[in-house]
């Protein structure tokens, strides 16, 4: 994974900036434009080093775009509602479900390896109710593994416990991030 | 018709709203409680900011009310994982006892930091 140029970071980063200026701007005013493009500018030489770790223009990829808001709007969605539903189980309940928590070692997907793709792995399994990601450690032949609190344990089996836990989640990460 | 679906959102956001501060109450440890908050974060602040989208396009609002509240809506799911995170580390690694034993400890056998 080599960096790319410095100018590559600038300009990826200049474009995001640019589109969520015109996002909030909705206007194609030319003095609006202007000052956008030298906020922009001046945001991404100081950002775009450390916003950008590899291959700048990895995310401006029609394929990858789609199935990122395909993820976000459907998968994401169904599996966080599975998620609340079986939440609201354990507090609604008289005895609070009986619960039993604990810390689990999940083994992660071995086709992401990019920052990014764990970030948002790890984001996913926190944001449903139910799992948080505690940390994500690296082992000496380049395994990951998330350390996931789990409000109720019912599989002590780590594989099983990550089908469980990531579900389709981390399939999909897969075909957006590496 | 319209008002029916806004409806909807809105029960959908309160009632697990409602359920995360339930769990928050109730639930008796730190971790439990975190859990319980993530109830809020997700489907409570979807609900209703959906409903808040509806509402806007159906009474042709401003362009920017509905652009500003789907902006909200990321910024809360994309950083309410990253402290609950921080807190539930931080948490742990300060010593706080769960109220019960955990079934499975890895992170203790381990100690990957």
């Amino acid at each position: 994974m080599q960096k790319p140029s410095k100018f590559a970071c600038w300009l990826s980063t200049f474009i995001l900036c640019m589109l969520f200026w015109l996002l909030l701007t909705l206007s194609l005013d030319p003095i609006e434009l202007i000052l956008g493009a030298v906020v922009s500018g001046i945001v991404a030489a100081f950002a775009g080093h450390f916003f950008i770790h590899y291959r700048a223009f990895y995310l401006y990829n029609p394929v990858r775009l789609v199935a990122l808001v395909f993820y976000c709007c459907i998968i994401f969605l169904w599996e966080m509602i599975k998620a609340n539903v079986s939440m609201a189980r354990i507090v609604l309940s008289p005895n609070l479900g009986n619960y039993q928590a604990g810390i689990i070692r999940v083994p992660g997907s071995p086709n992401i390896k990019s920052e990014y793709g764990m970030a948002m792995v790890s984001d996913c399994i926190t944001l449903s109710p139910g799992t948080i990601t505690m940390d994500v450690a690296e082992d000496e032949e380049n395994n990951t593994y998330y350390y996931v609190h789990w409000i109720d344990v019912t599989e002590t089996d780590r594989e099983k416990a990550g089908e469980v836990i990531k579900g389709r989640m981390e399939r999909w990460i897969g075909r957006i991030w590496q | 018709m319209v008002r029916i679906v806004i409806d909807i959102f809105l029960a959908v956001g309160v009632i697990f709203t409602f359920i995360g501060v339930l769990g928050v109450q109730r639930l008796p440890d730190v971790f439990g409680r975190l859990q319980a908050s993530t109830c809020i974060a997700t489907l409570g602040n979807i609900g209703v900011a959906l409903a808040g989208i509806v509402y806007t396009v159906a009474n042709h609002g401003e362009v920017m009310a509905y652009i500003r509240l789907g902006i909200i809506l990321l910024l809360i799911l994309a950083t309410n994982p990253i402290s609950n995170h921080a807190l539930c580390k931080a948490a742990y690694r300060t010593g706080v006892k769960p109220a019960k034993d955990l079934v499975i400890d890895d992170y203790k056998e381990d100690d990957p930091a």
